[in-house]
């Protein structure tokens, strides 16, 4: 047998081989077709974690791509029955469950934010790929550990951040990462404020809907209508969502981590507004960009949803979903040359993930660029919880010499669950 | 006759005189906090207990403020107050807490509707008075309860409960048990990797797969730490065909991680 004192880089390169020879790196999808849907080998089975509106809106544009749903779960027997029904697959009550069984290639975890790392990292864990909805994670801490898992697994995982896969974002981002606008000075995005604490009374459990895994590693609380459902109710709790910030943000600042070349990093400083008013919270990057994240929410400053402004020294672009404007006006009509910075390049979101799945290859929202975009808005609803400005290491992630800031990276998870 | 200095001494009294008025408003807008928190229950208007919020951020680097917070908190987790109430101060102690709030926190580690909130607590507290009473605590609770404890012993990394834990994994609770090798592998020792080890191979059918994750975590423990060599032992034990595809593979990545650390 050999020791490890002689285990080489060569004799490794051989295990791998041998590896990689019984397990292929296409996994087959199991399910046979139906007419006019993708040869049985080409299509992909996956499984829906979260049969609320988002998940079966962003399931239908897998299937349109070519996935078979063939199994679904929710902790509302009426939802997961509804969709297994559509797809003729099997519902499930526990994603434990589901995850554990075989004939699976992916999952769209589509559950709350409070949710997140939980069911995506037993994904990882149980050799699922994972399409998981923005935010990434619940918590700084969270992000990491989701990425650990993703890379120790080596899983193909899309972020449901599905601007990294529309052209007018890739064409702005192009933009400031060749120079057009000189140096940025300041981006400027409008995702909206922070949660709340929640405080409602009990109600009676309606049938049908298990409270206590609708609960999950969140605090135990009474059930009520208002704290859970639809994402309209449970993204304004803390226990839930870090708000506006973590929901639209994931998105908007995904876009200015992208244009700023900070994706795997981040801002060095946060500084709320102060009094806690209704200012812009402001980010700063190592190099000086600032960052303007107003609390009014998309559309509240008169530009449109989902608008991310960047100002640089010669010039600036703003980009939103389905439009761009530039000044000077002609930078609309570059052309991005073949010797210049070509950003990654999608074109839909869900097909994307579905190719990656087949190819192997890191999908457009990668875990470790959902992880830094996720990172911004946690810092961001750090600062705006204390009150004060914080400084931050992209590196160490840790807030330095900070230990309250530090406490609020992560969260304790109610029991049995945890993050492996 | 009022000069300028007479305007300057009646300017500097008024605002000495509203910084008074302020404190004691602050300070009374406190004290009804801290009185209506004795019997806050959900459903009641949270805005009631806004000025604790804003003492507790206001603490910082104010730690004559932040002893007195505590006190005042730690007396309410001491009291009947409803559930309510304990879950919202375990909040704060979250962010402030210190040794001196630990005996009443880890009291709360055998209630099982308050156990979780007292970790929400120690689990964020840096001092080590907050795990030792997590490790004290895992051996006088059980069931769910316990997975929470140890759980929480694994985000910290707790090297002194390695002992314990590793008499976990024998433990005929299957959710017990899978706690105590997810723990072992976060604290990630050459110690916790000898008694994952030893695991893999007695682990029941159910636990498989998370004794070879733990295995794996302890790994890239160890291979951050520098110890390639206990770490090529750990992925070349799950390179092998008994484990899933997908296992062999994060063994075989390790692998070549760890001959490419000098």
């Amino acid at each position: 047998m050999q020791n490890k004192a002689t285990l080489t880089r060569r004799d490794v390169l051989k295990r791998t081989a041998t590896a990689l020879a019984t397990a292929p790196y296409v996994i087959p999808a199991t399910a046979l077709g139906a007419e006019g849907k993708p040869a049985a080998s080409e299509r992909i089975t996956m499984a829906l974690i979260g049969c609320g509106g988002r998940g079966t809106s962003v399931m239908e544009g897998l299937v349109a791509n070519g996935a078979q749903v063939v199994a679904s779960c929710d902790v509302y027997r009426e939802r997961r029955e509804a969709v297994a029904r559509k797809y003729q697959g099997k519902p499930y009550a526990d994603f434990r469950e589901l995850l554990a069984r075989d004939g699976i290639d992916a999952v769209l975890n589509a559950t709350p934010e409070h949710w997140h790392a939980v069911v995506s990292i037993e994904a990882c864990r149980q050799g699922k790929d994972v399409y998981c909805e923005k935010p990434l994670a619940f918590t700084i801490e969270e992000a990491q550990a989701v990425v650990a898992a993703a890379r120790r697994y080596d899983r193909v995982f899309q972020t449901g951040t599905q601007q990294r896969s529309d052209g007018s974002f890739r064409f702005a981002c192009e933009l400031v990462h060749n120079g057009y606008i000189g140096e940025v000075k300041s981006v400027h995005t409008t995702p909206g404020g922070t949660s709340r604490h929640c405080s409602l009374p009990a109600q009676p459990v309606p049938p049908g809907l298990d409270w206590d895994m609708w609960l999950g590693p969140a605090p135990w609380a009474p059930y009520h209508h208002d704290r859970c459902v639809d994402l309209w109710h449970w993204w304004n709790w803390r226990d839930y969502s870090g708000g506006l910030m973590t929901d639209r943000g994931a998105h908007d600042f995904d876009i200015v981590q992208w244009g700023l070349n900070a994706d795997g990093s981040g801002p060095v400083e946060i500084t709320p507004p102060e009094g806690g008013g209704k200012n812009d919270l402001i980010y700063k990057y190592a190099n000086g960009a600032l960052l303007y994240s107003g609390q009014g929410g998309w559309g509240s400053n008169g530009k449109p949803g989902a608008w991310v402004g960047f100002k640089g020294t010669k010039g600036e672009v703003e980009v939103w979903r389905g439009g761009i404007k530039t000044d000077p006006a002609n930078l609309a009509e570059v052309k991005i040359g073949p010797d210049e910075i070509h950003l990654y390049e999608s074109h839909n979101h869900q097909g994307n993930f579905l190719e990656c799945v087949r190819s192997r290859k890191r999908a457009a929202a990668d875990v470790a660029i959902g992880a830094s975009s996720v990172t911004v808005c946690h810092l961001g609803n750090i600062a705006y919880w204390l009150g004060r400005p914080l400084k931050w290491d992209p590196v160490k992630q840790e807030f330095p010499g900070d230990e309250e800031a530090n406490r609020l990276r992560r969260r304790s998870m109610r029991e049995p669950w945890r993050l492996c | 006759m009022f000069t300028r200095m007479n305007g300057i001494v009646c300017l500097t009294m008024a605002l000495l005189l509203g910084c008074v008025a302020s404190i004691a408003t602050a300070d009374e807008a406190l004290d009804k906090a801290f009185e209506a928190l004795k019997t806050y229950k959900w459903g009641q208007d949270r805005a009631t207990l806004g000025a604790i919020d804003a003492a507790v951020v206001a603490s910082h680097k104010d730690d004559a403020a932040k002893k007195d917070l505590e006190a005042k908190l730690v007396a309410v987790l001491k009291s009947d107050a409803p559930q309510a109430a304990k879950d919202f101060v375990c909040r704060k102690l979250s962010l402030i807490g210190s040794a001196a709030s630990v005996p009443a926190l880890a009291a709360l580690l055998p209630d099982e509707k308050l156990s979780h909130m007292g970790r929400y607590a120690l689990e964020r507290m840096p001092c080590d008075e907050a795990v030792a009473a997590m490790r004290d605590g895992m051996g006088k609770v059980k069931g769910l309860v316990k997975v929470g404890v140890i759980n929480s012993l694994g985000v910290r990394r707790d090297a002194a409960s390695t002992a314990a834990l590793v008499g976990l994994l024998e433990d005929s609770d299957p959710q017990i048990a899978g706690a105590a090798a997810a723990a072992l592998g976060a604290i990630g020792s050459p110690d916790a990797a000898k008694a994952l080890g030893a695991y893999q191979a007695k682990a029941p059918k159910e636990l498989k797969l998370a004794a070879a994750d733990a295995y794996l975590a302890c790994a890239e423990r160890l291979l951050a730490d520098g110890k390639a060599n206990e770490a090529k032992m750990i992925y070349m034990t799950l390179a092998k065909p008994d484990q899933p595809k997908h296992v062999r593979l994060a063994a075989t990545r390790g692998l070549l991680a760890a001959a490419g650390q000098k």
